[in-house]
Parts: C-alpha cells; sequence; structure tokens
C-alpha cells in the first residue's frame, strides 16, 4: 500500500476530527490532503500518540486520530499500555509502518525484522487493534473507527516512498495558535485568556 | 505535618491554582501526595509509564483547554528532557513540573542526581523554586502557573522532603 493512498481515505473520512501527525514526510502529505488549523504537526519522534492521548483525555467529545510512524511508535512504546489504561473512546491511533526510519537516512526499524506493533498494541490492552492488509481493508477500518465510540489502533504496511509535496507552511509556535484559536473557535471554549493591565483594575 | 497532611494542603494549591489534569509516576515519596490526587474527583489523573509520554500527554491536553501538572523524581525529568525541549519549549507551551528532589541536601541516596537537577533545570532556561515549607505551597504554586502562562514555558517546583511531610510506615501504605 502507498501511505499517500491511506492519507486521502482518512481525509474523505476526518470531518472536523483534530488530527495529530508524526515528525517526517508523512505531516506534509496529510496537510496537502487536509489542510487545516485543526492539525497538529509534532516535532518530538515518539510523542504523537502521547500528544493525541492528552487531547482525547482533554476534549472527550471530539474525535482525536493519531497519524503515527512505526520509529516513532517504537521510540514510546510505554504510550501503548498508558492509552490501553486510559481508554479513550474518541482516539484512533492509525500507524503506518513502512519499516525505515524514513526522514533519518532510511536505516530499517525493528518492525523489518519481525515486531509486530499490532501485536503489541493488543498486548498491552488495546483489545480493537488489527492490521488493514489492503486499501479496501484500510477504508474499512477507518471508517468503522471514525463512528465507533471506542479506542481504535489500525496498522498499515505502506512502501518506503513518499509524494511529492510542498514543506510545512508554519513553525512550531505558529501551528501551536492556530491549533488552539480553532479548538477555541469550534468547541466554543476559551484556552489562551489574556488579562487587563493592572491599571485598569 | 504529616505526608498525608502534607499531600492535601498540596492538592488544595493545584486545585486553586486552576490545574484539572495530573500525570505522575510513583516515588516513595511521593506516595501520600500520588494518592492524594489519585482520590480527587476534580483532578483527571493520568498515571505513565515513563515520565517523558507525560509531556506529551500534557502538552496535548494543553492544546485543547486544559490546566496540567506532572509529577515525578527528578530521574523522570532527565528523561523527560527531549520532550521538554522540543515540545514545551520550541512551541511555548506553560507546564506545571513537581519534581520530587532525590540527593537534596540531607539525603542518603542519588547525591548525584541531586547535584544535577538544578543545574540542568538552569540549562534549560526552565525558572525553578525550591520547596521547603508546606503552608508556603498553594500560594508558590498559584504563582508558579501564573509565571508558567505568561511566560508560555514550563515552570518547576522542587519537592523536598520538607515539603512533602513525614511519612506513614512502609507497611500502612
Amino acid at each position: 500500500m502507498k501511505r499517500f493512498d491511506c492519507l486521502k481515505l482518512i481525509a474523505a473520512e476526518a470531518k472536523d476530527a483534530l488530527v495529530v501527525s508524526s515528525a517526517g514526510a508523512m505531516t506534509l502529505e496529510w496537510n496537502v490532503l487536509r489542510p487545516s488549523d485543526g492539525n497538529f504537526r509534532v516535532r518530538t519522534l515518539g510523542l504523537c500518540s502521547s500528544i493525541a492521548l492528552g487531547m482525547a483525555l482533554g476534549l472527550p467529545q471530539r474525535k482525536i486520530i493519531a497519524l503515527d510512524g512505526d520509529g516513532s511508535l517504537l521510540m514510546n512504546l510505554c504510550s501503548l499500555p498508558t492509552i490501553a489504561r486510559m481508554q479513550p473512546g474518541n482516539l484512533l491511533h492509525i500507524v503506518f509502518d513502512n519499516e525505515v526510519y524514513e526522514a533519518s537516512g532510511s536505516k530499517k526499524t525493528a518492525t523489518a525484522c519481525g515486531t509486530d506493533l499490532v501485536g503489541v498494541a493488543r498486548a498491552a490492552g488495546i483489545k480493537k487493534a488489527m492490521w488493514a492488509n489492503t486499501i479496501d481493508g484500510f477504508a474499512q477500518a477507518v471508517s468503522s473507527a471514525m463512528t465507533a465510540d471506542d479506542l481504535c489502533f489500525v496498522g498499515a504496511k505502506v512502501t518506503a516512498e513518499r509524494t511529492d509535496v510542498p514543506p510545512y507552511p508554519i513553525d512550531e509556535v505558529e501551528n501551536k495558535y492556530r491549533f488552539i484559536r480553532y479548538v477555541e473557535k469550534t468547541e466554543q471554549i476559551a484556552i489562551i485568556k489574556t488579562n487587563l493591565p493592572a491599571s485598569y483594575a | 505535618m504529616s505526608a498525608d497532611e502534607a499531600a492535601t494542603t498540596i492538592v488544595g494549591g493545584l486545585k486553586q491554582a486552576g490545574i484539572n489534569l495530573v500525570v505522575t509516576l510513583p516515588d516513595i515519596n511521593l506516595a501520600q501526595l500520588l494518592r492524594a490526587v489519585e482520590d480527587d474527583p476534580d483532578i483527571l489523573h493520568v498515571p505513565l509509564c515513563r515520565e517523558e509520554e507525560g509531556i506529551g500527554i500534557c502538552a496535548g491536553a494543553y492544546l485543547v483547554g486544559k490546566k496540567c501538572a506532572a509529577i515525578m523524581q527528578n530521574g523522570g525529568f532527565f528523561n523527560s528532557n527531549n520532550a521538554i525541549v522540543s515540545t514545551l519549549l520550541q512551541y511555548q507551551i506553560p507546564l506545571l513540573l513537581f519534581i520530587y528532589y532525590a540527593g537534596d541536601i540531607g539525603d542518603r541516596t542519588f547525591s548525584t542526581s541531586g547535584s544535577m537537577t538544578e543545574p540542568v533545570l538552569q540549562a534549560l532556561g526552565v525558572r525553578y523554586y525550591v520547596m521547603r515549607e508546606t503552608s508556603d505551597a498553594p500560594e508558590l504554586i498559584k504563582r508558579a502557573q501564573i509565571l508558567a502562562e505568561d511566560a508560555k514555558r514550563p515552570v518547576a517546583l522542587l519537592l523536598t522532603k520538607e515539603v512533602l511531610g513525614r511519612r506513614a510506615a512502609l507497611k500502612s501504605l
């Protein structure tokens, strides 16, 4: 499977879901397919699943999608038992497993040598964890996870290739502000408050 | 003051500061505090497997409107450094870090960790305050949260044995 084709299917289903994506080319591809202030790009390798868990716990009424990679998840495997423990029913965790550290010279990851990330997720306590082996199977898994109210983990083996897309258009701080303002607007809440100067008091 | 009373005072301070999500990883000296966090119905408690994931959880929760704190030993703070640098500092995300000061003056263990704690915080540019008096804790926590939100950076409060109170015998835990 091609990651870009899978991302297209997610974009068709995502609606207003908040999407956290791991460091690497996938984020650029996703941003082209679903440009939105509801996208958050992760810069710390491994932290995608944990940031998504924090969002899912903080906003339980909103669907949160984590777009993770094998190298990223392998670095933060302990996020899986924590996610399983908290059981956020609004979290869909998708892992694109291309078996290499794509952004770092394409050296093999442990999944190229037998590690089964869906098996790890299931053993960690995530009951709804499955591999999608075909593009149709992937479409079906994402579609049913988007309407379900329980925690879902989908693994997809993809080829190690990237689609030619433009660079990410904003830096980290702008990403943060745009994301927060988007959440404030769509949830009708105030997150960053500013105070009147002391002389007004 | 007993550790239970100290824990109640500190958790009261957290709530006054508006904190409503707390990630933790146990240390024996934090046992009563963590129990008080877990028992509080107004605080969403997330027990961690490793401290660095907690930085990510707090960052994500902050982005959707939660006010968060992370409670850990200084060893866990060392574990968390990459996330503190490339997520909290890079994105300018506030977070209260409660760091148990293992290897503090008078401690018989972890003197190396104790000697590195303040220098690492200084190197990161993370402002910190050493808490010694339990009665000061609520006011310090409130001020630290104001600073974190205003500066949009993490702020650390170092939890010493004194501030955490006298611990009950192990068998009663």
